[in-house]
This record gives C-alpha cells, structure tokens and sequence, in this order.
C-alpha cells in the first residue's frame, strides 16, 4: 500500500507536467466532442486520432487517447438528454429519463447530475484502478503461454457471452478477426500467410485501418444524412444546479451505478455499454417509484451515467495489469502503446513505471478537468450539434484517411480501411456486431503464439492446459459461460440480454 | 422456402472458410508438438465454417433476405465510390487538393448543398486541417506529385 501511494506520488509528479496536463485537456476535450457528436464513437474517435500521437512520448499518448475515451463517456450524455439521441451507445438508457427531464424544464439538472454522477464514477474507478491493477501484475508475472492461451480463449467466450448478439454470431464475428490477424509473416516459422505478393502485407493488417473501417466508415455508409435530425433542447444556464431533491434521489443510484459498472469493467465485452443498462434495470427495480421511469426519474440519469463512467475506467485494470484487452477500445489503446514500443501487461508497472503510473494519475486531473469542462461549456456543445450531418460526414471521411494513411504512409491501409468500411455496412445489414472482430484481431498474435508454445512446451500433449491450476481455473470458467450461453441458445430460451434489450426497446417507443 | 439474411450471411461465411483452408493449402500445419503456420488457420477456419452452418440452419430467426432494407445504399455506394477515388488520388494530388475535391463532391453531388457555401466551407476545413497537420503537429502530408 505504501509503495502503490509513493508510485500514485511519482504518477501525480507526471501528470501535473505541463505539456502532459495539455494532452489530458486536449483528450477530454476532443472525447467530449466525440461523445457530443452523433455517429462519431470513442473507437472511431479514438482510432481517427490514433497517428496525431505519434510525435508524442508514449505517456503522453496513452494519456491522450484515454482521455478521450473516458471524455466521450462524459459527452455523450449530452446529446441523449437534449436531442434524445445518443452520441455514444453507452448513453442509450440516458435518453429515456434525460431527455423526459429535459421536456419538463430540467435539462439543467440532468446534465449536471449526468456530470457529476459521471465525476464520482470515473474517480471511484480510478482509485479502484489504482489499488487493484499493481497486485494484479504481480500474480501475472507467474502466467506462461498455457495460461495466457486459457485466459485469451475465456477472454472470447466471455465476450461471447456478455454480447448483445447471439453467440454465434460473435464467434463469427470473433473467428473472422482472428483470421485477419494471422495474415503476414508468421512469427515463428517466417512463412508469409495471405499476403497476395502485397509487401504492405508482409507486417499484417493493423487495428486502425480495421477500426476506423469498420466503426468511423461503416458507420457514415450506414447513415443517409436525411435520416439524421434532431430537436435540441436549449438549456438555460441559471437552471444548471439540480434543486435539493433532485440531489438526494441521485446519491444512492450514483453509488451503486459507480461500483456495478467497475465490477462490469473489468470483464471481458463492451463494458461501458453493458453497465449502463443493467444500472437501468437495477434502479428500476430497487425504486420505491418504479412508475417514474421512463418520465424523467433522476435515478435513470444518475445510475446507467455512472455506471458507463466507472466500466470505462475497471476496463483499463485487465489491459494495464494483464496485457489484455477486455474489449475493441482498449485493443487499440494497447496497439497504440505498442507503437510507441510500450507493451502493456504485467511488466507496464516495473519496466515502464512512467507511462502506468503518469497514466493512472492523469486519469484523476482528467476526470476533474471533465466535471469543470461539461457544464460550463454546455452552450458550445449545444451549438457543435447543430452542424448538420450533412456538413460533418464529409470531414469525418477526410479524417478516416489522413488517419490511417498516417500510421504508415502506406495507400494499401486506406484501401483496406475502405473494404473494411463496407464490410462493416454489410455487417450492420445483417445485425452483425463488429466489435469482436477488432478483439479478435488485436488477440490473434499473442493467442496464436501462446498456444503454440505451450504444446511445443508439453510436445504436444493438451493436457498442459489441464494440469497448471491458473489454466484449468480459467477453462473451467470458460466451459460455464459457454454452457450457459449453449442452453440459451439451444432451448431458444430468452436470457437476460434479450430482455433486457427488449424492456430497453419498449422504453424508447413510448 | 423463403430465402433468410441469416441464409445468405451464413452461406458466406461458409465461402469464406473455405476459401481460407483452400489458400492455406501450401502452408505446413506441423504436427501438435511442433504445430506449423497453418495450424492455427486451418482451426479457425473450420470454425468459421461450423458457425455459417449453424446460422444457415437456424436462419428461420432471422427476417426474410428480401425485407432487408437498402434504402440507404444508393448514399453507400455514391460515398464508397468517391471516397475510393479520393484514395486513389490521394498520393498524386496530394492531401490539399484530394480532400478539397472529395469534400466538395460529397456536399454538392450528394447533398446537394449550396455550392458557394459548401466550397467556402470545404476550403477553410481542409486548409484548417493541412496548417494543423504540418505546421502545429509537424506531420508532413501527401504533396502534389504530377
């Protein structure tokens, strides 16, 4: 404990340097405007500014990027409240009760309580980061390649089975990314594995033509201009400070919104979206007035809010401690980490104390930054949404690719960006999420080379996964979810995803 | 019988599987204790064919192929196409003038927007972006090279 609070000391020391206080403003700032924006998600967001860090130091980078994650988490219920559309998908439940205060006059409110509920969360999280992620490494200093392999493949099934698709279907999607990530020279033998003879191929497809493909172009492919309108709901800034009632009803829901998403955020999936509904569902269930939810119930504000704030922060203890990305995101903060030649994992917190440390304390000076930045600069985001689309797409694309253009000068990345944007209209056609492709392929080395090694290691006996405690734990973790999921799934029994997305669906109807 | 979405992306996952193992055909799968570059592959493929299969099988979930909309392709494949010229140009033209033509094509041949007001707004965007790039990031772009 004493030397994890003399490290947060040294991180503090980092992150209060001038130029990197600059990189964490400009990330929230930017995450905001990504949030604000509609069809602009953290990952595209992320991803697009990917190559603007490059001329930076890796601390720098990393505290950027992620400050532009937690920011957009922050900014996106902007947008669900005023408009009833969310800027990011973690902001869906926030339209329903947000967007019901907003019609009543008390806009001001939610977005002050949307804020600091998310200021609460993301601290909560941080110091959970802070004492979790250190010991966690340590223990991950004991993991060989059997038990890496068990925890990647639990990573997938685990994905799989928090997924709102069907298993299937984001195995599927699973599968495909690791096929993608096995194109180019195999590490181990040197064999070129469908290059096509293209020598761009040769270092094998990276994320960010991947991610800003599927997620920043697939997104625009998939969104005709016309269809996007918008009523924005003008707050008035004396009606900014919730009154007191509205203070006490979001207390508890901000508490338990804070510690369910932590907990969500540090397993496997796309974290941020899936704890701001169950914080819904939980809030309904525990309130005295389940009635007033869906007509502008504080507690549908305050808990899904800081609940996405607190997972997107639990999200960073896997991929710091571990070297694990629990989801699309943090794969390519972590490929972003690699290209700064900083591998995360169990090593981060001994061989680069500055960038972990640096990083982690940034992420409090970041959140304090966002509380002070979401209220006052309500009216600018409040202009920013009334660009239309129309006038916005065309410079999302240019910045698609300039982006990934950037990363290595190479025209073969932009044109698979492209296919990838396609891929990722077609996908979306046929209800297809791509989230586990991007997992699938950050995974696909380490996965690859860890279970190679480990039969290498046991000359081809499988029972080595089954005779070390960590992997057989993990396994058997890994054969519960899947049998969960197959009886689901075989019994075409309705889980609690497919009615919780209902219930969802028929909230936003009416 | 009715031909399902979940028929037709099954179907083609199963092309796609296979299409894999086919060119993985001259690469060593090894043996388990020393697996080779196409072990892997080779596994993963064939799980990419066995779930195509069983969304094949169970496509009757899914709504029929013909009810998918594709209003929204028309704008797709007017976006696709010129967003793959832009790429195309983008190491001839450079980024200034690539990006000034791509924008301006999307906002007036697509959206139909005022011409006048859209050519202010694509000039000032993408000379905001290329003074942005070059001199305050120190990023050099794609310069003319005709």
């Amino acid at each position: 404990m004493e030397n994890t609070l003399i490290s947060l000391a040294h991180g503090f020391g980092i992150a209060f340097q001038l130029d990197n206080l600059w990189y964490a403003f400009l990330g929230c700032v930017v995450g905001t405007l990504v949030g604000v924006l509609p069809g602009i998600g953290p990952l595209s967001g992320i991803s697009i500014l990917l190559p603007v860090t490059f001329g930076l130091n890796a601390t720098q980078a990393v505290i950027m990027l992620a400050g532009i994650y937690y920011g957009s988490q922050y900014g996106g219920s902007t947008t669900s409240i005023l408009m009833r559309i969310p800027g990011e998908a973690s902001s869906v439940m926030t339209c329903i009760d947000g967007n019901a205060m907003a019609k009543k006059g008390r806009a001001g409110s939610a977005l002050c309580i949307a804020a600091v509920g998310s200021w609460v969360a993301g601290t909560f999280g941080v110091v959970m980061l802070t004492l979790v992620a250190p010991p966690l490494a340590t223990i991950a200093l004991k993991f060989g390649p059997p038990e890496y392999t068990a925890m990647l493949t639990l990573g997938l099934i685990f994905l799989a089975y928090m997924s709102s698709s069907s298993l299937v279907r984001t195995l599927l999607m699973a599968c495909i990314g690791l096929l993608l990530g096995m194109v180019g020279i195999d590490n181990m033998t040197g064999h070129f594995r469908y290059s096509f003879d293209l020598a761009e191929l040769g270092d094998g497809i990276g994320i960010v033509p991947v991610a800003v493909g599927l997620f920043g172009l697939g997104e625009i492919l998939s969104t005709p201009s016309h269809t996007v309108v918008g009523e924005v709901i003008t707050p008035k800034l004396r009606e900014l400070l919730p009154n007191r009632k509205e203070w006490r009803e979001s207390i508890m829901p901000i508490a338990r919104g804070s510690v369910l998403g932590f907990i969500i955020g540090i397993i496997p999936g796309s974290a941020h979206i899936i704890s701001s509904f169950l914080s819904y569902a939980l809030e309904r269930r525990v309130s005295k007035h389940p009635e007033e939810f869906g007509h502008g119930a504080v507690a549908g504000v305050a808990g899904p809010e800081s609940a996405n704030n607190s997972a997107s922060t639990g999200a960073f203890v896997p991929m710091l401690a571990l070297g694990i990305p629990t989801g699309p995101i943090t794969a390519v903060l972590m490929g972003a980490l690699m290209v700064h030649g900083v591998n995360s994992g169990p090593q981060l917190v001994t061989e680069h104390p500055d960038v972990f440390w640096g990083f982690v304390a940034s992420m409090y000076v970041g959140n304090l930054m966002l509380l002070a930045l979401n209220l006052p600069l309500v009216g600018l985001f409040v202009t920013v949404l009334r660009i239309p689309y129309a006038y916005l797409y065309p410079l999302i694309i240019m910045f698609c690719i300039v982006g990934v253009y950037e990363v290595s000068h190479s025209v073969v990345d932009v044109y698979i960006m492209l296919i990838m944007g396609v891929f990722g209209y077609a996908l979306r056609k046929f209800a297809f999420d791509p989230a586990p492709l991007v997992l699938g392929l950050v995974i696909a080395p380490l996965f690859e080379q860890s279970l190679r090694q480990s039969l290498i290691m046991s000359n081809g006996d499988y029972l080595i996964f089954f005779s070390r405690p960590i992997s057989l734990g993990l396994l058997i973790v890994s054969v519960i979810m899947l049998t969960l999921s197959a009886i689901t799934f075989v019994l075409k029994r309705k889980d609690w995803r497919e009615k919780l997305a209902e219930a969802e669906a028929g909230e936003m109807e009416t | 019988m009715v031909l399902r979405a979940d028929h037709v992306a099954g179907a083609a996952f199963v092309i796609f599987g296979a299409a894999i193992i086919a060119l993985s055909r001259d690469l060593p799968v090894g043996q388990l204790s020393m697996p080779g570059s196409g072990f892997l592959p080779m596994i993963v493929a064939t799980l990419t064919i066995i779930f195509g299969l069983i969304l094949i099988l169970r496509a009757k979930e899914s709504g029929p192929f013909s009810e998918l909309g594709w209003d929204d392709g028309k704008h797709a494949l007017m976006v696709t196409a010129i967003t793959a010229a832009a790429i195309a140009l983008y190491e001839h033209l450079g980024f200034f003038f690539t990006m000034l033509l791509m924008m301006i094509t999307l906002l007036i041949v697509i959206e139909r927007r005022n011409p006048i007001r859209a050519g202010i707004y694509c000039i000032a965007i993408v000379l905001f972006t290329y003074v942005s790039f070059v001199y305050g990031l120190k990023t050099p772009l794609p310069e003319y090279s005709f």
